[in-house]
């Protein structure tokens, strides 16, 4: 399974949400694997803790291998390579942890060419005959990056894919989202100019919210009631302007919670960072923990 | 002077076995040329050969630049209708002139490539068993680029049964004292390092394709039983990680099968050490162990219930 990660701003909290959500699904004991697309800033290696690869790797990185310039892009086996003493031993249980960096200093594609597409599509077809899960960070907004996996997708027809848009709760991030899936220029109208059935590819796509924070959180606990109420029914407007923009429920795969550790820090979040030294919310865990499942699980994903 | 090839193999990325006639279809990449099949014991279909013209430097363990210019065979075999393999191989010779010659004069050499200058066999052949530079000839791309050709057949549904990485095996072949030399590298590639009387013949990458096809089979069982994680999870649950093996792998064993007689010692020996089909028999013998006893746990189960 592929599964394509985008969001229409920047800085939305796509690759936190996708690397712990490809992290959890290896611990549930799949094969894994996290590109990172995101060629203007690849920093997935920093949110792995693999210093080596921080900003993209110097050597081998997707963004060269694209353009023809390396045979195969660099693997990182996460258990091995990471820096963090709690991620360098693979769990009983759990399944391999792969991320394929940018390159360093790369920036975004600048052009689509055939041989690109063709390079793409040699590298989905051999991940996907190796990993239960291969995680795409496309990066964000209408790019060449999201025009290249479209075009990608739609030439191997038998390979299953869908794709995860990343918003935050607020009433700009709602609109934005919409307009990237559905607006001129969208996913979809971009998708079905390469070729992609417009209805299939809508069945294909979820959201996420990402760092919500529920009237309820413990952490609203010290506001005053006046407070309290206004948040409320922000909120409430919210899921309703979300119902009508097609972001509402039925299209919605989970949200992650606001989480103190993420808010300073782009990192796994490790059980031990919930259980012993508990500097992570429990919630948050189990938020990514179930998205992990959701990605795979059929029910969830069936026609809106 | 050497004969120098690399074998990717991989599971076929199909739901189940693909008959002998799919086979056929999915290897016939070439019009007009057949696909070469054998049935026995296990049926083995081979597509015909295709070549690749190659004008660059050779891997050198010096890494003094040794510029060769030939042509590349290669070629596509699906084993049980389940494991495929892309191929390929050269022959490196010293060339007669020291200056590049029009393409007829490679194209009526198939497989070969010729030496432009001096180079030592020892010293191309440790450098494609070792670490090649980047840039040089680069014989896994080919035959990674012939699997992708038969795993992204429409006859392919593209839902295997399990995931599971391709493994790659790069070979040399000499003529001289026999001897033969497997190693494991990396969790995905193998080298073979292989001596044998008289000249080279095809039958040698048969031999090596043979080898990589065991491998790949021993290999991937290894995975599926440590995915299984027998004794640390339910038996229930083991036996039902270990099932692909049983459906898909365990029944394609058959070392040796397509190897001409001339070179069955060299298999024999790999059985003697490291002994492949000694491990590949442990492990068959642990699936059904764990079969066994979960169907005698449920049995007695049953019985238990059937008595209140
Ligand atoms: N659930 C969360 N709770 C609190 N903060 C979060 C949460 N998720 C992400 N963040 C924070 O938001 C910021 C942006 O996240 P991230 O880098 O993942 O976004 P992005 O969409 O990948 O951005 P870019 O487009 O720049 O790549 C980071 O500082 C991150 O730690
Ligand atoms: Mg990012």
């Amino acid at each position: 399974m592929l599964v394509f990660a985008i969001s229409d701003k920047g800085g939305t909290g796509r690759s936190v949400t996708g690397t712990n959500i490809v992290y959890r699904h290896a611990l549930q004991g799949n094969d894994v694997c996290y590109l990172d697309f995101d060629f203007g800033s690849p920093t997935a290696g920093a949110i792995f803790s693999v210093s080596a690869v921080a900003r993209g790797t110097p050597e081998n990185g997707l963004h060269e291998y694209l353009r023809g310039e390396c045979p195969q892009p660099r693997r990182v086996d996460v258990w091995a390579e990471s820096d963090r003493e709690g991620l360098r031993t693979r769990p009983p249980g759990a399944g391999r942890l792969v991320l394929l960096p940018g390159s360093e200093g790369g920036g975004e594609l600048s052009a689509l060419t055939d041989e690109i597409v063709g390079r793409c599509v040699q590298l989905f077809g051999r991940l996907e005959e190796e990993f239960d899960l291969c995680m795409i960070d496309v990066s964000a907004g209408r790019s060449f990056t999201a025009e290249l996996v479209l075009a990608a997708t739609v030439r191997m027809p038998a390979v299953p894919f869908r794709w995860l848009v990343f918003h935050r709760w607020t009433r700009q991030h709602i609109i934005a989202a919409d307009g990237l899936v559905a607006g001129a220029d969208g996913l979809l109208d971009v998708g079905s100019r390469f070729g992609h059935d417009r209805e299939d590819l809508r069945d294909r796509i979820r959201f996420v919210r990402t760092a919500v924070l529920e009237p309820d959180a413990a952490e609203l606990v010290g506001l005053r009631d006046e407070q309290r109420a206004w948040l409320s029914a922000c909120d409430s407007e919210l899921r309703e302007l979300a119902g009508r923009h097609g972001v509402g429920r039925t299209a919605m795969l989970g949200k992650i919670p606001l989480d103190p550790v993420l808010q300073w820090r782009e990192q796994l979040i490790t059980d031990e960072d919930v259980l012993a030294s508990k500097i992570a919310n429990a919630e948050t865990a189990a938020a990514f923990d179930e998205l992990a499942k959701k990605i795979v699980d059929d029910s969830a994903w069936e026609g809106l | 002077m050497l004969v120098i090839g690399e074998v990717h193999t991989g599971l076929l990325q199909n739901s189940g076995e693909i008959s002998e006639s799919t086979c056929r279809q999915v290897l016939g990449l070439m019009a007009g040329e057949s696909v070469r099949v054998s049935r026995r014991p296990i049926v083995h279909a081979l597509s015909p050969e295709r070549l690749t013209g190659v004008d660059c430097a050779l891997p050198a363990a010096s890494r003094s630049r040794i510029r060769g210019v030939g042509t590349v065979v290669s070629r596509c075999a699906v084993t049980g209708g389940r494991v495929a393999q892309g191929s390929s191989y050269v022959r490196v010779v010293r060339s007669e002139t020291d200056r590049r010659l029009p393409w007829s004069h490679y194209l009526s050499r198939p497989g070969v490539v010729e030496v432009l200058g001096k180079a030592k066999a020892a010293d191309l052949a440790e450098g494609f068993t070792g670490d090649p530079a980047p840039g040089c000839l680069d014989l896994g791309a080919v035959s990674g680029r012939f699997l992708d050709l038969v795993q992204a057949s429409p006859l392919l549904d593209r839902r295997a049964p399990f995931k599971i990485p391709r493994t790659s095996l790069r070979w040399v072949a000499e003529t001289g004292e026999p001897s033969i030399r497997f190693t494991l590298h990396t969790e995905q590639e193998r080298t073979l390092r292989l001596t044998h009387p008289g000249p080279f013949t095809p039958a040698v990458v048969d031999l090596c394709e043979d080898l990589a096809t065991h491998d790949w089979l021993l290999t991937s069982l290894l995975v599926i039983v440590e995915r299984a994680r027998i004794g640390a999870t339910p038996g229930a649950q083991a036996v039902a990680r270990l099932a692909p093996a049983i459906d898909h792998l365990m029944h394609l064993w058959m070392p040796a099968a397509r190897v001409e007689e001339w070179l069955t010692p060299f298999w024999e020996s790999l059985e003697r050490r490291p002994g492949f089909t000694r491990q590949w028999r442990s492990l068959v013998d642990r699936v059904r162990d764990q079969v066994a006893m979960n169907t005698l746990a449920l049995l007695s189960a049953t019985a238990e219930a059937g008595r209140r």
